[in-house]
């Protein structure tokens, strides 16, 4: 590379990364201080952001469990369909999040068959925590599946066999073998899809305006305060981000 | 007892095509081929990991089909040892029984004992294969897959553990498959000697008879047989024929029976004796010529003779090529008994 292109390149990567952290550092200095002192002072904030950490952490909790063996089954079994259900389960990270919103309304929404058997059950999707459960799951899941998948490719299924000629069936040989060789990715992609969760505002503010989660709150604090209203809970939000951050370094 | 008949079994774009042999019960059979031979396709399509898609697989007499890989009784280690990296050690060994004091038996006699504490990733690759020998052996299966087991071990250690292994494996009555490479070892330990090339067997018997008689120009080849000739057959009438070398250098003369016209021969390069002169002997075939090359390697030496433009190698100690002052253009007459010559 000539020393000219060294320079295009390295200037180019320069802006970029200046691009990315340089409006989550301002917004932490101008308003982090402010964002501290209103996790003691701000109900509605530490309400919020509670309700986030609860409903991320449900909605990560169904992906585990339900996404796991959908997972596994992609990354070791072939079978007719593979690839267009690998396809279809990744749709809802291409599609806009509000439309992902509109989707979910159409599917679970009290004037729908699904939507009204649940409700005639006693579980109403909109406008409430099980809405925002819905609008998380559906729009991070997928990512926890792609990373899932991968991290069991990841592992060579000849450790499989030779547990499987040494006695155990095969949903033992996942337990004792698998999975353990598996968790750091796992508990990795199931960090990704917590925080991707954490992060949802398009798809959640159209199933469940209120109760607010953290990002729907700044997001009214906004529109109804203006940037000085916004900023300390959008502080607090990007600080909170450093968590799943820190962990995931450390997994890796 | 393995006992394999038609299988054929697809692994990717890989086959494996009607393959047949027989392992007897107690019996120590060795699978010989080329990297890319299809070898532990082979093993794993015996364990059940990939599927049959026509012919029997019989294990210990029973029939596999079907049989999924924890219900067949069968112990499987592979060259790289695949040892379960999350356990110890001693949790490795005693992954597949419930029998410790075997296990540990077992880890003893192959001098896995003094490792049982220690993490996986800090053992070589010797130690490793140990292991996995160890874990595979404990559950005592009737039917042993072995992949290339003792290639990582140096080559003293190698010997002792499989003294070991067979005599493990003769204690515990099991039947063993196992991979390798090493023509040697599979002299060594082999009852039945199975060569696989491209996913077909090539030749499958006892290895002395498969060595002596390769059933094939390409198995001679195949086992390293340096002196492997095309050309034609004639009977003679006595109980002995006449093989024609098809660039007319040689005609040897061989014993039994063989089909008239084209066909191979192959003379094991260690049945044939040189002489600087004639000397009384029953050899049938008799060749004068020169010395054109002399390869030493350690004990041993091989010796290309030239007999009308066409090479003939000899084996044979180091020490006779060097009292015998075999050097290059030197004449020698090369001699062999009717009985080396094998035609196929």
């Amino acid at each position: 590379m000539s020393r000219l292109a060294t320079v295009v390149v390295a200037v180019a990567a320069s802006l970029l990364l200046l691009f990315l952290a340089a409006p989550l550092a301002e917004l932490v200095v101008s308003g982090g201080r402010q964002g501290l002192h209103a996790l003691g002072s701000d109900a509605e904030l530490r309400d919020a952001l509670v309700l986030t950490a609860a409903t991320a952490t449900t909605a990560t909790l169904l992906g585990l469990l339900a996404g796991t063996p959908i997972a596994y089954l992609l990354a070791r079994r072939a079978f007719p369909g593979r690839a267009a259900l690998a396809a279809l389960l990744d749709l809802p990270v291409l599609i806009p999040h509000p439309v992902a919103g509109i989707a979910l309304l159409l599917a679970l929404g009290r004037h729908t068959a699904v939507g009204s058997a649940l409700f005639a059950a006693g579980l109403r999707i909109t406008g409430t925590p099980t809405g925002i459960v819905s609008a998380m799951l559906f729009v991070s899941c997928p990512l926890y599946l792609s990373a899932a998948r991968e991290t069991f490719d990841r592992v060579d299924a000849r450790f499989e066999t030779v547990a499987r000629t040494l006695g155990d069936p095969p949903w033992r040989v996942f337990r004792r073998v698998t999975l353990p060789l598996a968790s750091r990715g796992l508990v990795a992609a199931a960090v990704i899809m917590w925080a991707r969760a954490v992060s949802e505002f398009g798809a959640v503010v159209i199933l469940t305006y209120n109760p607010q989660v953290a990002s729907v709150l700044s997001y009214d604090r906004f529109t109804t305060y203006g940037l000085p209203g916004a900023l300390p809970v959008a502080a607090v939000l990007v600080l909170l981000a450093l968590i799943p951050l820190a962990i995931l370094h450390r997994l890796r | 007892m393995i006992d394999v008949a038609g299988l054929s079994a697809r692994a990717g774009t890989f086959s494996l095509t009607d393959i047949t042999f027989h392992i007897p019960a107690r019996g120590y059979g060795v699978v010989i081929g080329p990297a890319g031979a299809g070898k532990t396709t082979l093993l794993e399509v015996l364990a059940g990991v990939i599927p049959a898609t026509s012919g029997t697989v019989r294990l210990a007499d029973r029939d596999m089909h079907g049989v999924p890989p924890e219900a067949r009784g069968i112990g499987l280690v592979y060259q790289h040892a695949y040892l379960f990296p999350h356990l110890s050690v001693a949790d490795n060994v005693t992954y597949g029984t419930s029998d410790l004091a075997f296990a540990h038996d077992v880890a003893r006699r192959l001098g896995v004992h003094a490792l049982m504490n220690r993490p996986v990733h800090a053992l070589s690759g010797g130690e490793r294969q140990l292991v996995a020998l160890t874990r595979a052996i404990a559950p005592r299966p009737p039917i042993l897959l072995l992949d290339e087991p003792f290639v990582a071990l140096d080559p003293r250690r190698r010997a002792a553990i499989r003294r070991e292994v067979r005599a493990l494996y003769r204690e515990l009555g099991s039947t063993v498959l196992q991979v390798t490479h090493d023509f040697t070892e599979a002299g060594l330990l082999g009852d039945v000697a199975v060569l696989l090339d491209a996913g077909r067997v090539l030749q499958a018997g006892p290895p002395e008879e498969v060595f002596r008689k390769p059933a094939s120009s390409e198995v001679a080849a195949f086992l390293g047989a340096e002196n492997v000739y095309a050309g034609t057959v004639v009977v003679l009438g006595d109980g002995t024929v006449e093989f024609h070398t098809s660039d007319g250098a040689m005609t040897f003369v061989a014993a039994g029976d063989a089909t008239p016209g084209p066909g191979h021969a192959v003379v094991p390069a260690d049945e044939i004796v040189l002489s600087p002169t004639a000397i009384a002997s029953s050899a049938r075939n008799v060749f004068h010529g020169y010395v054109e090359a002399v390869e030493r390697s350690g004990p041993l030496a091989r010796v290309t003779v030239m007999v009308d433009g066409a090479p003939l190698v000899a084996a044979l100690t180091t020490r006779s090529a060097s009292e015998l002052r075999l050097d290059r253009g030197t004449p020698v007459i090369a001699s062999f008994k009717a009985m080396a010559v094998h035609l196929c």
